[in-house]
């Protein structure tokens, strides 16, 4: 069974497969939900759900590349790079892809919340290129056009680059007629798992369909912060110890006594076949140290927090116990360039009211519609700004 | 005629009795080079190192006056060998059989020789010390040597160190090194240097006394073109034994003749080379072989070293046969079964153990215990819980049978008598050990090897026969000091009654004033207390083992961790629920977008419309619109 099936490559497949995949189809249903139904704009849906795949794909090929450099310099100059950074690269990595996966799920729990017809503008707006060609190359602009390619592009690099090392280096003790069945098999899990969560996101409703892929991204997420600590805390007992301590199992002397929550000898996912998959989904460690623990729980915190301030702010208007702070001045790149931009100037303000006068006088259907809107929307942003000129004041 | 019966009792008392030898050395650091690659500190005596050979005749009788020279920390002396019958507390272990002797103070060790004869050495048998240099070798000359030859020679191996025991220990026996890897050696010593020449005459006969003063490997020994005939192990005369290399453990010695050839045209090569299977990790730069010389005529060349092609040809001690004739001991009447094993305890440090103890000191040393506790000196309770006591009855045979659960070699020695080797177990897999089986076992050798440091091999098993017929409290340890660090030792007290009964047993000044000075009380049991002897509440005890599930800790971080997500995950799904009034209005500001003009819904793109709706509904739309709503 063994030769022709490796079950160790078959999970490690599927763990990294799933992990990708599941962040790529939440977001293609996201897209799909969002831009899709009666009222679509097919042209900008297409433009950002390519962006997705090409992302993917980018990614996918990136890492084979890269997945292949390093096995060739391990197999031709013996010097086994990977394994002796393994662990910063591996919390690196997760640190990272936590950071771009949290504030991907933020956004798109807001933009959960806007009328369809403003996605729309919005997936437009990110889309077209600037006025003036020079601002195409800022990174705040670029970022935000291509932030649909971004985040499936890091997490693609990342799962494959790991699947191809590991398998790689598994693959030096079986046969080579243990690989393919395995590899594929993987992958058609990870799909299966991925269609049903696009399918299931595309047919209920977008709400609800957000809320739950958004927790289900947020505990990957957690669980890679938990983990991209918990790699650091092993490198540095790993660089301490001389040697990869993991490697000798999950026994005694594996794993820093003085650091140690809870260990148990057993269910360990680096090399029990199936727990990997419970730690990717949810950042299980058989060996938790005191950082994976508070990480894991200081991220939770973190997130009730800030929904908790955003949701306060919403409502009221600025943060708690602060009346003249909102969120948005917390970030600094406010201060720097939108401050500017965020506040109209008296005459512009005057301009936007005789307008909303205008609209409001007559006009079709569309436009008593799209006037209540747009006038519900200017009255809304007039005590905003007028607020906000008081606070920058 | 009164004169020459008084000159010839005199004699014949002075030949009883022996001579008397009276030295005094001072222990210090003193700067050497003995590899020749590295300016290092041993230890040294009187200010000089290598220490010096010492010579005694049997019978005489030694007053070795020992000066702590040290200005931070305890020393002892050891002679190894010695079977130091009514004089246990010159035996040396510290907390064993004396008290450690604080900088600063003087301790005598005085005892005889007694019948002892062969090959020995001293150590100190504080830890660390004589990897660090205190070591010499001790022999003890006989006049009615069995074999004839013409010079003797000295040989000492050991490995070299570069760094110190103060630095090594730590490293060694920390959470950081969690599978015990013992410390790798830069060198191997000859005699204490490096490429060193042993200059031979042709045709004569050499007693080349060979001691293993290291404190880790074993080594190979060969010499190109030459055998060694080996006549005596550890003390103990054999039948000739011709062999063409040696294995040689820490501790032990082997006596050989090496008859010179009689053409002086070559010089030839004498090879030691370390057991590379005991060291964890071969470093690229390490040399295994270390080659010497041994030079019948300076003219010629230097020899090169020579290899060999197994390590299979050494010679197996298991068939030595003692001269004496001895014949196999009794039935025992004690069969004492351990089981070798290291791992790892609660403070993440790999211990060694014989049955699940490590072995861990009392605040007591073990034989004033022993000389205090009166009639409860014969519970083994008194001597504690965690130092692994046995209590012998004086005149018993016992069978030592020692199961290696360790795939490593490790060579055993006893303190205060040498054993029969009755068996000795091929090595095993290393996830194979096996163990002794009582019912079913090789038989017994009629007149089995008797030495006093004996190796285990890999994954195997030994047994060891000796008689109690020396009371005092006995270290059993092994010679391995990283591994006696790491606590693989226990103690037979043999006959506590006997030790008692003894007046030369009670302590003498010298050692008192070493407990008083070092604070080390003079009675009582393994816990210093004299009221009761079997209250051994406070004793020193091992660390407890690691956890091996969850503990109240893990239980509730993982809980909390639970907690912490299903919390998130409401809070996810509480703002997901919830209504906010101008979300659009954040979001693009948040964003930092910049929208074009309105789109009104015929401006919506379906797949089959140009890109822009009519340009007259767009004008018309347009114009009823607010301009560039920039946000």
């Amino acid at each position: 069974m063994v030769n022709v099936f490796n079950v160790q490559i078959f999970f490690i497949v599927f763990r990294e497969a799933l992990e990708a995949i599941v962040v790529v189809s939440v977001l293609l249903a996201f897209l799909k939900q969002g831009l899709g139904g009666a009222t679509q704009d097919p042209l900008v849906y297409k433009k950002l759900r390519k962006q997705v795949w090409w992302g993917a794909v980018s990614g996918v090929i990136l890492c084979l590349i890269l997945g292949a450099a390093f096995i060739g310099t391990f197999y031709s100059l013996r010097n086994d790079i990977w394994s002796k950074s393994e662990d910063i690269w591996e919390g690196t990595f997760c640190i990272i892809a936590t950071i771009l996966i949290s504030l991907m799920g933020i956004a798109m729990l807001r933009i959960n919340k806007m009328k369809e017809k403003w996605r729309i503008k919005l997936a437009r707006a990110l889309t077209k290129p600037p006025a003036n060609k020079a601002d195409r190359f800022k990174i705040g602009y670029l970022t935000k056009k291509y932030c649909m390619f971004i985040l499936p592009f890091i997490t693609c690099l990342r799962e494959g680059l790991e699947a191809v090392v590991f398998v790689g280096g598994v693959g030096l003790s079986s046969p080579a007629t243990a690989f393919p069945i395995p590899v594929i098999c993987g992958l058609i899990a990870g799909v299966a798992v991925g269609c049903l969560l696009y399918y299931s996101g595309t047919t209920t409703s977008l709400q609800i369909f957000l809320i739950i892929s958004t927790c289900i991204l947020y505990l990957i997420s957690a669980g890679l912060f938990s983990r991209g600590i918990w790699y650091f805390e092993m490198h540095v007992y790993n660089n301490q110890t001389g040697g990869d301590a993991a490697e000798n199992g999950s026994g005694p002397g594996t794993y820093d006594i003085s650091k140690s929550v809870w260990h148990v000898n057993c269910c360990n996912p680096e090399i029990d076949n199936g727990w990997d998959v419970f730690n990717a989904l949810l950042g299980w460690q058989n060996s938790a140290t005191y950082g994976s623990v508070i990480s894991y729980n200081i991220y939770w915190l973190a997130i009730i927090v800030v929904l908790f301030l955003m949701h306060f702010e919403e409502k009221n208007g600025h943060l708690p116990f602060l009346k003249n702070l909102t969120l948005v001045q917390l970030n600094p790149m406010y201060h720097i360039k939108g401050k500017k931009k965020n506040n109209l100037t008296k005459a512009e303000q005057d301009e936007l009211f005789a307008n909303l006068k205008n609209t409001k006088i007559g006009g079709d259907e569309i436009d008593n519609s799209e006037s209540i809107e747009s006038s519900k929307e200017v009255k809304e942003v007039i005590p905003v700004e007028s607020e906000k000129k008081k606070g920058s004041l | 005629m009164r004169l020459l019966s008084l000159l010839f009792f005199a004699f014949l008392v002075r030949f009883i009795h022996g001579e008397t030898h009276t030295w005094y050395f001072e222990t210090g650091w003193v700067d050497a080079n003995p590899d020749g690659v590295f300016e290092k500190k041993m230890i040294g005596f009187n200010g000089s190192w290598p220490l010096p050979t010492l010579r005694v005749k049997k019978g005489d009788r030694i007053n070795l006056y020992l000066i702590n020279g040290f200005n931070d920390r305890n020393t002892t002396l050891h002679f190894h060998g010695m079977f130091q019958n009514g004089t246990g507390q010159m035996d040396g272990p510290e907390m064993v059989t004396q008290c450690p002797i604080p900088p600063g103070e003087t301790y005598l060790y005085n005892f005889t020789v007694a019948d002892q004869v062969g090959t020995f050495w001293y150590h100190s048998h504080t830890s660390g010390q004589y990897g660090d240099g205190m070591r010499g070798a001790f022999i003890i000359e006989d006049d009615d040597f069995p074999y004839d030859y013409d010079e003797e020679v000295v040989l000492t191996l050991s490995e070299h160190y570069h760094k110190n025991s103060d630095e090594l220990t730590p490293a060694f026996l920390s959470r950081y090194n969690p599978t015990g890897a013992e410390p790798i050696p830069q060198n191997i010593l000859f005699n204490e240097t490096r490429n060193n020449t042993w200059k031979v005459e042709p045709n004569k006969t050499y007693l080349l006394r060979i001691v293993n003063v290291g404190r880790f490997v074993s080594q190979f020994l060969w010499m190109e073109d030459h055998e060694f005939e080996v006549v005596e192990i550890d003390g103990i005369y054999v039948e000739k034994n011709t062999t063409d290399m040696i294995y040689i453990t820490t501790a032990q010695r082997y006596t050989a003749l090496v008859r010179t050839k009689s053409d002086t045209s070559k010089n030839y090569a004498f090879m030691a080379a370390i057991d590379e299977t005991m060291l964890d990790v071969i470093p690229g730069d390490l040399q295994l072989n270390g080659t010497n010389y041994i030079v019948y005529d300076d003219n010629n060349d230097k020899p090169e070293a020579v290899t060999v092609d197994s390590w299979e040809d050494i010679l197996d001690d298991f068939y030595l046969k003692p001269l004496s004739n001895t014949t196999l001991f009794d039935e025992p009447d004690l069969t004492v079964t351990v089981d070798i094993a290291m791992d790892n305890l609660g403070n993440g440090v790999n211990y060694a153990f014989f049955n699940n103890i490590t072995y861990t000191r009392p605040v007591v040393p073990t034989l004033l215990t022993a000389l205090s506790a009166g009639e409860f000196a014969t519970n083994e309770l008194v001597y504690g819980t965690n130092t692994h006591s046995i209590v012998l009855q004086g005149g018993d045979v016992i069978d030592l049978v020692l199961n290696n659960h360790d795939p490593g070699t490790h060579p055993f020695h006893l303190h205060g008598h040498t054993f029969q080797v009755i068996e000795r177990g091929p090595a095993f897999p290393d996830d194979e050990p096996t163990d002794w089986n009582a019912t079913d076992h090789a038989e017994y050798p009629e007149y089995p090897m008797e030495r006093d440091t004996v190796y285990v091999r890999p994954s195997s098993y030994a047994v060891l026969r000796f008689k109690a017929d020396n009371p005092g409290v006995w270290f059993f340890h092994c010679h391995i000091e990283w591994h006696l660090d790491q606590g693989l030792a226990l103690m037979f007290i043999e006959d506590p009654m006997g030790i008692q009964n003894n007046p030369e047993q009670q302590l003498t000044e010298s050692h008192k004033n070493a407990c008083n000075k070092a604070g080390v009380p003079l009675e009582g049991n393994a816990v210093a207390n004299t009221n009761n002897y079997l209250d051994l509440k406070g004793e020193n005890v091992q660390h407890k083992p690691l956890p091996t599930g969850f503990t109240a800790r893990g239980i509730v971080a993982l809980v909390f961790s639970c907690i912490a997500a299903f919390l998130g995950m409401a809070a996810i799904a509480f703002y997901g629920l919830a209504d906010i009034p101008d979300v659009e209005a954040r979001v693009t500001r948040d964003l930092n977008v910049e929208y074009e003009d309105d789109i009104a819904d015929d401006e919506i793109i379906t797949e089959d419309q140009p890109l822009r709706g009519s340009q007259e509904s767009s004008r018309s739309n347009r114009s009823n619109r607010s301009g560039k709503v920039r946000i």
